[in-house]
């Protein structure tokens, strides 16, 4: 815990000019709050050990990835495409359903969003080379 | 006399803008989601609302969008109740006590009783919170025309102050997300001077750190990561669901509890900071002491679904009176629904009743109407919700975190965003596994901007000179409460720390 609060420290020094006040007073207080929790928790052990029992942290990692990977995407390949595979790599690979579950509702899921977003809602999504 | 007679026929007028064929679809479409993300959870309402910001832009009507929002948001606190009844998982926060005794009843096969009891009280609760707003809100409204920058300030670093308090597990915590989220509130041009701040040379930080984005990191993407982590398994305790109908005894056990949990919902939810969570925690502890027999809680005692589950909604209604008379939100969801309401070109105010009275009226009309249509969606038809705890996580989480990206996407039409939010969603997920709430963190958010400006035109209106804050009557009279509560906290803490020390000596 108290390492969580010294990250923050370096936030808290940035001072601008006239309109700074606030933001530097904020930073002030953010300071000694962080330092106050620091020495709270002096002696103790910095985190809830351990942090990710067995292995936790490779699930929260993974949906992290896909997340990036469409944000990466989908500019380049488009929205139907990009949301396809986040949705088939999600379901596959996260939680290991079966592959013939996977395909229907990634199919199914896309379809849907795309009527809701893109036909319903009028929102301009790229859509890639899938364009029609 | 002439006041009243306002209000009625400003309720009238209510009721003919709910009562459209468009208005009326929407409460049931809000009503029908809020039930739907009340009993999945791991879903709140904070988030549904947050995810549904970037349609309100198409529903283009702020009422029929608010209206809808607000369905959500009551709609949710009675599908909590379902979930925590019957898997022993609170569906969402406010219900969390819920789980204490409602679960043991459906162990004792009492399902339909613990639903039942659970959705009248509700009902009417919701109904009481409701009739409150109607004749609490338009006099407050008047009264807080006499605030001025000064008065402003005071409110909301009281408001503040009481969220970080009453909002999570430890103070100090709860202080750091708040001033961590007004930092991030003031990321962008500097609402006085027009100055860049903490851009860090990103063009597209200078309208600072989009509202919609960081709401759905920090709640829908951070939570859904956070979930990944353990495997949810919802388990029903029983399929067969009947009896809904309380009997006498029952009634008779619970009709009083009802009405303590409305009145306590009703008080805490006003309060800036305070809120339906607190409210059913407050309602349970209340309910327990007041009770001739303490020993049945825990074992499935009928005033412990009931109590909780009226202030909760009672709160969730009440907690519409700060935002609609002082524009000063006082709870996560709210702010969304503050944020949905600027996005509509909506300032809520003191003035919001006399200038928007169409929307103030028809928003507390619908709340009339919503709260039926609620009763009606979760007496006879509980039994079809219930099937929607089948529907796996694994299902629903990649397709929440695709609604956020979408959404997030669609404000502004840039992939930045989607890379901000997924920052947020980590930063979320972190928070959630270090034990620091992040409802303060968004609330702070949102009034950051009124913050600074009160402060700045205050210290203007003075030339400079604090003692503004305490010299004039209402600030000064917010400023005393302020420090009271302060040294009660210190006294509190060092009377902690004497104990401690105490036991530890003997």
């Amino acid at each position: 815990m108290a390492a969580w609060g010294s990250t923050h420290l370096s936030m808290g020094r940035f001072k601008h000019p006239g309109p700074g006040f606030l933001p530097f007073g904020l930073g002030l207080c953010l300071i000694i709050l962080s330092l106050i929790l620091i020495f709270k928790n002096l002696g103790r052990s910095p985190f809830p050990l351990p942090f990710w029992p067995q292995r936790t942290w490779l699930r929260p990692m993974l949906g992290l990835v896909i997340l990036t990977f469409y944000a990466f995407f989908i500019n380049h390949l488009g929205f139907i495409l990009t949301t396809f595979i986040f949705l088939m790599i999600w379901m596959g690979l996260i939680e290991r359903l079966r592959k013939k579950t996977v395909l229907i509702i990634s199919l199914g899921t896309t379809a849907a969003l795309y009527l809701l977003f893109v036909f319903f809602l009028e929102i301009p999504l790229p859509l890639g080379f899938l364009k029609w | 006399m002439n006041e009243l007679f306002g209000m009625f026929q400003g309720l009238i007028s209510g009721f003919g803008i709910a009562l459209t064929l468009n208005n009326l679809t929407f409460a049931l479409l809000g009503a029908l989601l809020g039930t739907v993300v009340g009993i999945l959870p791991g879903l709140g309402p904070a988030a549904t609302i947050s995810l549904l910001l970037p349609l309100s832009f198409k529903i283009g009507d702020p009422i029929t969008s608010i209206i809808m929002m607000a369905g959500i948001f009551y709609g949710a606190m009675y599908g909590g109740s379902t979930t925590s009844i019957l898997v022993n998982i609170p569906g969402e926060a406010a219900s969390v006590v819920t789980c204490i005794d409602g679960y043991q009843m459906a162990l004792k096969g009492r399902a339909g009783p613990a639903l039942g009891i659970a959705a009248i009280g509700s009902f009417i609760a919701g109904t009481l919170g409701v009739i409150g707003l109607t004749f609490v809100a338009p006099p407050l409204a008047e009264f807080a025309l006499k605030f001025g920058p000064p008065e402003y300030f005071s409110l909301t670093i009281l408001g503040l102050l009481m969220a970080s308090l009453l909002g999570g597990s430890s103070i100090l915590k709860g202080l750091i997300m708040i001033v961590l989220g007004l930092l991030l509130g003031s990321v962008g041009l500097d609402p006085i001077s027009g100055a860049i701040r903490f851009t860090w040379g990103f063009f597209l930080l200078q309208e600072g750190v989009d509202f919609v984005t960081l709401a759905m990191g920090l709640f829908g993407v951070g939570e859904i990561l956070y979930n990944l982590e353990k495997e949810l398994k919802t388990e029903l305790v029983t399929r067969k669901i009947s009896h809904l109908w309380p009997t006498l005894k029952d009634w008779a056990e619970s009709k009083w509890a009802i009405v303590r949990g409305s009145f306590i919902g009703f008080f805490v939810g006003i309060l800036p900071g305070g809120g339906a969570v607190i409210s059913s925690l407050v309602s349970y502890a209340v309910e327990k002491k007041v009770s001739k027999h303490p020993e049945e809680f825990g074992k499935g005692a009928i005033q412990g679904v009931a109590g909780p589950e009226s202030a909760n909604n009672s709160a969730a209604s009440a907690s519409f009176i700060p935002l609609l008379t002082l524009g000063i939100p006082g709870n996560a969801a709210i702010a969304m629904i503050f944020a949905a309401l600027l996005i509509q070109g909506v300032q809520p105010g003191p003035f919001l009743i006399t200038e928007r009275a169409d929307v103030f009226w028809g928003v507390v009309a619908s709340m009339y109407i919503g709260n039926a249509m609620l009763l009606i969606l979760n007496l006879p038809m509980v039994g079809m919700w219930v099937q929607l705890l089948r529907v796996p996580y694994a299902i629903l989480a990649p397709i929440i975190v695709l609604f956020c990206c979408i959404g997030v996407y669609s404000v502004r039409n840039t992939v930045f965003d989607i890379w901000i939010m997924g920052i947020f969603g980590v930063f979320g997920y972190l928070l959630r596994k270090l034990d620091f709430e992040p409802g303060p963190m968004i609330l702070a958010f949102v009034l950051g901007p009124i913050l600074e400006r009160s402060l700045r035109q205050a210290l203007l209106i003075s030339a400079g000179s604090p003692l503004i804050f305490f010299k004039r009557p209402i600030s000064g009279t917010l400023m005393g409460f302020l420090i009271l509560f302060i040294l009660f906290q210190i006294f509190m803490v060092l009377r902690k720390r004497r104990t401690g020390i105490k036991e530890e000596s003997s």
